[in-house]
């Protein structure tokens, strides 16, 4: 046999190098760097569909401030002239005039700012907080009962009654109706994620968390957390929507100030008018349609996207 | 569970009562005025009001007027009389010739909503992304971008006019002129059944065992729906009874635009004429039925589903 | 689609014509509606106070007197009446043959002058009747007001059973009401009042037999409902479910069925809104509708419409609707807004506004087509008082006045309106008051209405009087306008309208006076009483001067109305209260309402009684027809 070092004729010395050691190499597992959250917009970004619906409701939203400026009639001087009340829409009134014979175009962007921001505020806010109390409540056993009594209470005290004492008590004005509907909007959303915390909550794995002393803010949000993402995301994005539904409601009901125009008040106005001039209705619920698609789409194809079952 | 159940029992008891006396005290809170009419607020002088006040007991502290009604409830079960909607009917009767109504439309419509839209929403996830799939989703895009009211103007004058269907609900033919109300109710719900299933029925379908039962060569329906729908029909199933139950609570909108005479708009009458009686009457019964409905949906779901535990800690592992 | 069922309608209509010579028949059943918040509350005709109980009650009992389509009354229950000192007491005389039966018809007792008394107890018993619909009573009945503070105070002190069990010895004893034989009532007033037969229209003056109060108890007629109350009148209720309909089926045993036309029998169908009558009414079910805004329009507009020329006016309402300016109005910090008060003091300010606006706008919210129709040149509503010789009250009120209903707005006049602004610029400068002048007009918040009104309105101001001269700043309030606005007087102006509780000028014209407790408005809305400006305060002097003079006359009708008439014109001409309008919509309908009861006060205007109808519809010019001939 002869050896290497005969063969080549070097020494040890440039045979062999000492291998560099490094502690955290070491540590190192897993087959690449695996951001959760990147995985999810590479996931998400796959679906044009989605992507175009998400930058339609950016464009939406822009819109309703460039619509303004581009406008004939400023929203805020809007005449009244009964000669030229519910006239279709055309060159001179590019959306018609309502019953006043005042510019719908104006009204309707105006009240298309206000409802989206009132909408995104208010079911961020009820997400939010659902999620939070929803998932101690379904998580920490001894909570339950205190929790499920708090949301009987609260629940079957029908919301109507407290709408109607503050709308008749502290007032109408929006800021005050955003607060009570966030106040009472994530009692769902709360109830829906105990439900599902449930379902996970004695999994094997969380056992074995749970025997390792794992705090409990861990387990909620890197074990259970992310089986839940796809329903938030998609309660997210329906809540949207439904906020402008239930704003009609309210309308309906006498709870609005209607001082400030939205797209829930001017839908209940057009509702007498529609058999006969349905351009009134038309206009605003397409809006809504338009919003309700994008936020439908996008929270569908986010809340596929969020399964980590799918990003392999 | 027997332990659980009757400790649950127990204190639902006490939650109603503790609801009815918050919702109580809730509606002392609201200005007196509202007890009258516009007409009488136009032409009572405020020394007839406080007379008439006076003599319909409202004048009186809250808690005294708290005492009498629960001394009355207990001593005579006597949940009192209406002061505006019919006056001094007796509130018990007034709600037991509605809730039967309200209950049999919202029933029937229940029925048909949960057999279509789960059937729908199973196939949506079954051919996602095909046709029906793109197909439902717009319906229920439309259901929820058109606000009710209009969905139901249009349902009206198409069924009244094209159609021919009686356009308001009557006891004379309760038949025919339940088909247009019960369409409207339906409508909603199809949506939310077929959107919330197609949801959960999703979330399964990425699940390993799934992918297990189709390498074992299982039939797609066989897996569909012995596997994938009873899994993913728990966290629906916990709404079931409750959705029953609160049939009886009507649908504020539908009842009202098709003059039913059903509990629907009930409550919200009652709370703006100030008919203290009748609204807590009703929130008594919404919230027993509310309270029995979530606890009814938790045996449900464990039912279903053997890994889910109720109980409090001793119940925990 | 549209043209070609208007065309068959059209050969329809006109083969019809062809065929028969006159119109088509008469409906003998009727289909009506009512909105569902407007929905029957109690049966107990004593008690309820509103017009949507009223509308269904007066068909089925009896008063002792009604109206006629002009206004005038008419015998009813009552076959005559009369007073003999100028209006102290008053004897009404019953007819025969009336009866009390049940909702089938069926016999229950005899109606006599007793049931009037027992009546009249209930309303005046602080136990039975909770204080409702006491007013009228105790303002012009001897001894009313006595016996309703005796049992309010037997009540309180040995509790509400004793109350309710007083029969009617104590009442007699107290109150001027008596009752010489079966068919005889005598009523004595506390003055002479010459209208106190009108009164006997309204809730309070209804009969109820004994022999209910027997049968059901106290309690029982506290609650009486459809299916055991006891009927007298033209019609009994044979179905009747809550928020949904309600049959009335005529009276088999009307003793006066042989002289009234009625309909068998009339379905009321509770609705949604306005909107949903509208489709009824297209399918058929319904044999009037009125007419909502955009609809109206939209046939108006539309000449091949298949109702466009069925669009009919309908009669005024019986409100008359004004401007109200408060003179003492604060600010929410509760100081006094000197600078309003120092404004509308002044008489040519206020002058400014009779003459400068040009309320078409306003008017034209309530009738979009034909506003002129809504012009309101007086205070008192139409059909309060009539003269001897036929001539309604507020045409005097126009004759004082100089001006009447052409087909323009003829007391706007621009010119007089500017002079009057620069004179009040010039006079109110040298008072300190700061321009423009700031106007809080509240409103509901909720109710898109009356934003719209209110809108209009601060255009109206905008345009005729000027931004620099008054602003209308639109104000909310949450729900209560009592507690939150009028209490704390933070409005500058309101705008009303009031409906008259009986048929004599004083009921509207003293409700404005100075100084004097039962002037309702003064109190409650202007606050004149506390009005500091001496011009003022004399011009307001005079008026109230002119009101009780005239008040005072009560043996010559005639003289009395020309009196009260010179007193409101006097108001009209200092603007110390600005006109506005009346109420007139549009409908659609087969009844004509010229042949309706129609009155300003009480609650009789909805009888189902000898209404001519059409099974066809009418039409614009059949309507034109029926209002010249009034």
């Amino acid at each position: 046999m002869i050896g290497i070092k005969a063969r080549t004729g070097l020494s040890e010395k440039q045979l062999f190098d000492f291998a560099v050691f490094r502690f955290q190499d070491a540590e190192r597992a897993g087959y690449s760097e695996y951001s959760y959250w990147k995985s999810v917009w590479r996931n998400f970004v796959k679906k044009k569909s989605a992507v175009v619906m998400l930058g339609v409701f950016f464009a939406l939203f822009i819109f309703t401030f460039i619509a303004a400026v581009i406008g004939k009639y400023d929203v805020r001087s809007l005449r009244i002239v009964d000669s030229l009340m519910f006239t279709r829409p055309g060159r001179e009134f590019w959306f018609g005039t309502d019953n006043l014979g005042r510019d719908y175009w104006a009204q309707v962007w105006h009240a298309t700012r206000t409802s989206i921001i009132l909408a995104v505020s208010v079911s961020a806010g009820q997400i939010l907080l659902g999620v939070v109390i929803g998932m101690v409540w379904g998580y920490v056993r001894s909570l339950d009962r205190f929790f499920t009594e708090l949301y009987n209470l609260i629940d079957n005290i029908p919301t109507i009654i407290y709408m109607t004492l503050i709308a008749l008590m502290i007032g109408k004005s929006y800021t005050i109706m955003a607060c009570a509907i966030i106040g009472f909007g994530w009692l769902a959303t709360a109830r829906n994620v105990r439900n599902l915390v449930f379902i996970y909550r004695d999994r094997e794995y969380n056992l074995a968390s749970r025997c390792l002393g794992t705090s409990l803010w861990r387990i909620l949000t890197k074990n259970i957390l992310p089986y839940l993402i796809s329903v938030i995301i998609l309660r997210l994005a329906l809540a949207i929507p439904g906020t402008i539904a239930y704003e009609t409601t309210l309308a309906y009901l006498g709870l609005m100030d209607i001082s400030t125009p939205s797209l829930g008040i001017l839908l209940r106005n057009a509702r007498s008018y529609f058999l006969d001039y349905p351009y009134l209705l038309v206009i605003p619920a397409s809006i809504v349609s338009v919003i309700t698609v994008t936020f439908y789409l996008v929270g569908n194809a986010f809340s596929d996207a969020c399964d980590p079952r799918n990003h392999v | 569970m027997l332990k659980y159940t009757l400790k649950r029992l127990l204190q639902s008891v006490f939650t109603v009562l503790l609801i009815v006396t918050i919702v109580f005290l809730l509606l002392r809170l609201m200005p007196t005025d509202y007890y009258f009419t516009e007409d009488e607020l136009i032409k009572l002088t405020d020394q007839q009001k406080l007379d008439r006040l006076q003599a319909a007991g409202l004048l009186d502290h809250p808690f005294t007027q708290l005492g009498r009604f629960y001394r009355q409830l207990f001593t005579k079960l006597d949940l009192g009389t209406s002061r505006r909607v019919q006056v001094n009917k007796p509130v018990v009767d007034l709600i037991a010739s509605k809730f039967s109504i309200s209950m049999r439309l919202g029933l029937t419509a229940l029925g048909i909503s949960l057999f279509i839209g789960v059937a729908l929403g199973v196939s949506q996830a079954r051919f996602k992304n095909g046709a029906l799939d793109h197909i439902g989703t717009a319906y229920t895009i439309f259901v929820n971008a058109v606000p009710h009211l209009v969905s139901y103007s249009l349902v009206l004058t198409f069924g009244a006019r094209m159609l021919g269907l009686p356009s308001l609900y009557t006891m004379r033919k309760p038949g025919p002129s339940s088909i247009l109300p019960i369409v409207c109710l339906a409508m909603g719900s199809i949506a939310g059944y077929m959107l919330w299933t197609r949801r959960y029925m999703v979330d399964e379908l990425n699940k390993e065992y799934i992918r297990l039962a189709k390498l074992k060569g299982l039939s797609t329906g066989s897996i569909m729906f012995r596997h994938v729908l009873k899994n993913a029909f728990v966290p629906l199933a916990q709404y079931l009874p409750y959705s029953i139950l609160l049939t009886v609570g009507g649908s504020l909108l539908v009842e009202r635009f098709f003059s039913v005479p059903g509990m629907g708009p009930l409550l919200t009458d009652a709370i703006s004429r100030y008919d203290t009686n009748l609204v807590q009457a009703i929130v008594m019964l919404y919230a027993s039925l509310g309270i029995a409905g979530v606890f009814l949906g938790d045996i449900l779901m464990t039912l279903i589903d053997p890994r889910i535990h109720l109980g409090g800690k001793e119940a925990a592992r | 689609m549209k043209k070609i069922l208007s065309l068959a309608l059209t050969v329809c209509l006109l083969l019809g014509l062809g065929l028969t010579a006159a119109g088509a028949d008469e409906l003998t059943e009727f289909h009506t509606y009512a909105l569902i918040s407007a929905e029957v509350e109690n049966f107990n005709v004593h008690y309820s106070q509103g017009a949507r109980d009223s509308n269904v009650m007066t068909n089925l009992i009896d008063p002792l007197l009604t109206n006629d389509p002009k206004g005038a009354l008419v015998p009813c229950a009552a076959k005559e009446w009369y007073s003999e000192d100028d209006g102290q007491t008053w004897t009404f005389i019953l007819n025969d043959g009336m009866t009390w039966v049940d909702k089938d018809g069926a016999y229950k007792a005899d109606v006599v002058a007793n049931d009037w008394l027992t009546g009249l107890e209930w309303v005046l018993n602080f136990a039975k009747n909770d204080a409702a619909n006491t007013s009228m009573p105790i303002e012009m009945l001897k001894g009313a007001g006595e016996y309703y503070e005796y049992t309010k105070a037997l009540a309180e002190s040995e509790g509400v059973e004793a109350a309710k069990a007083l029969g009617l010895e104590k009442f007699l004893e107290t109150v001027g009401i008596s009752s010489p034989d079966e068919k005889t009532i005598v009523f004595t007033c506390v003055d002479k009042l010459p209208y106190f037969p009108t009164v006997t229209t309204y809730n309070g003056f209804y009969p109820v037999s004994a022999g209910l109060l027997e049968e059901i108890g106290v309690d029982g007629y506290k609650a009486v409902s459809w299916d055991n109350l006891w009927y007298s009148g033209l019609y009994t209720i044979t179905s009747y479910v809550h928020e949904n309909e309600k049959i009335l089926t005529a009276n088999p045993a009307y003793y006066n069925a042989a002289n009234v036309k009625r309909f068998d029998n009339v379905v009321i169908k509770m609705v949604e809104s306005p909107d949903v009558a509208f489709t009824l009414f297209q399918t058929g079910e319904l044999d009037h509708v009125s007419l909502p805004q955009s609809t109206l329009n939209t046939i108006y507009n539309s000449e091949s419409h298949e109702f466009h020329d069925y669009l009919t006016e309908m009669r005024p309402t019986k409100f008359s609707y004004q401007y109200h300016l408060v003179y003492d109005k604060k600010l929410e910090n509760g100081e006094p807004d000197v600078n309003w008060n120092t404004a509308v003091a002044n008489e040519a300010f206020r002058l400014s506004w009779y003459y400068g606006m040009d309320n078409t706008p306003v008017l034209a919210r309530n009738n979009a087509i034909n506003p002129l129709s809504c012009i309101n040149y007086g205070y008192t509503a139409n059909n309060v008082a009539v003269t001897s010789g036929g001539v309604d009250y507020t045409q005097l009120v126009r004759d004082e006045l100089g001006l009447q209903y052409t087909d323009t707005y003829n007391r706007y006049d621009p010119e007089k309106g500017a002079a009057y602004k620069a004179q009040a610029i010039e006079e109110l400068t040298a008072k300190g008051v700061t321009f423009p002048v700031e106007i809080d007009y509240y409103i509901l918040g909720s109710n898109q209405t009356a934003k719209d009104t209110a809108d209009t309105l601060s255009q109206v101001f905008s345009d005729c009087l000027g931004d620099d001269y008054v602003k209308l700043n639109i104000k909310t309030y949450v729900s209560n306008m009592s507690t939150e606005v009028r209490n704390p007087q933070l409005a500058s102006i309101y705008i009303n309208g009031w409906g008259a509780d009986f048929g004599d000028p004083v009921n509207f014209v003293g409700q404005e006076t100075y100084g004097e407790d039962n002037a309702y408005y003064s109190i409650t809305y202007s606050k004149i009483n506390n009005a500091t400006d001496e011009e003022l305060i004399a011009t307001y002097k005079e008026f109230t001067k002119l009101v009780d003079d005239a008040r005072a006359i009560s043996d010559d009708l005639d003289a009395r109305y020309a009196a009260f008439a010179k007193a409101e014109a006097y108001m009209i001409e200092h603007a110390l209260v600005i006109p506005l309008y009346y109420m007139v919509e549009w409908q659609i309908t087969s009844v004509n309402d010229y042949s309706k009861v129609y009155s300003a006060y009480g609650i009789q205007n909805y009888r189902y009684m000898n209404w001519e109808t059409n099974s066809d519809l009418y039409t614009t010019e059949d309507y034109a027809g029926f209002a010249a001939a009034q």
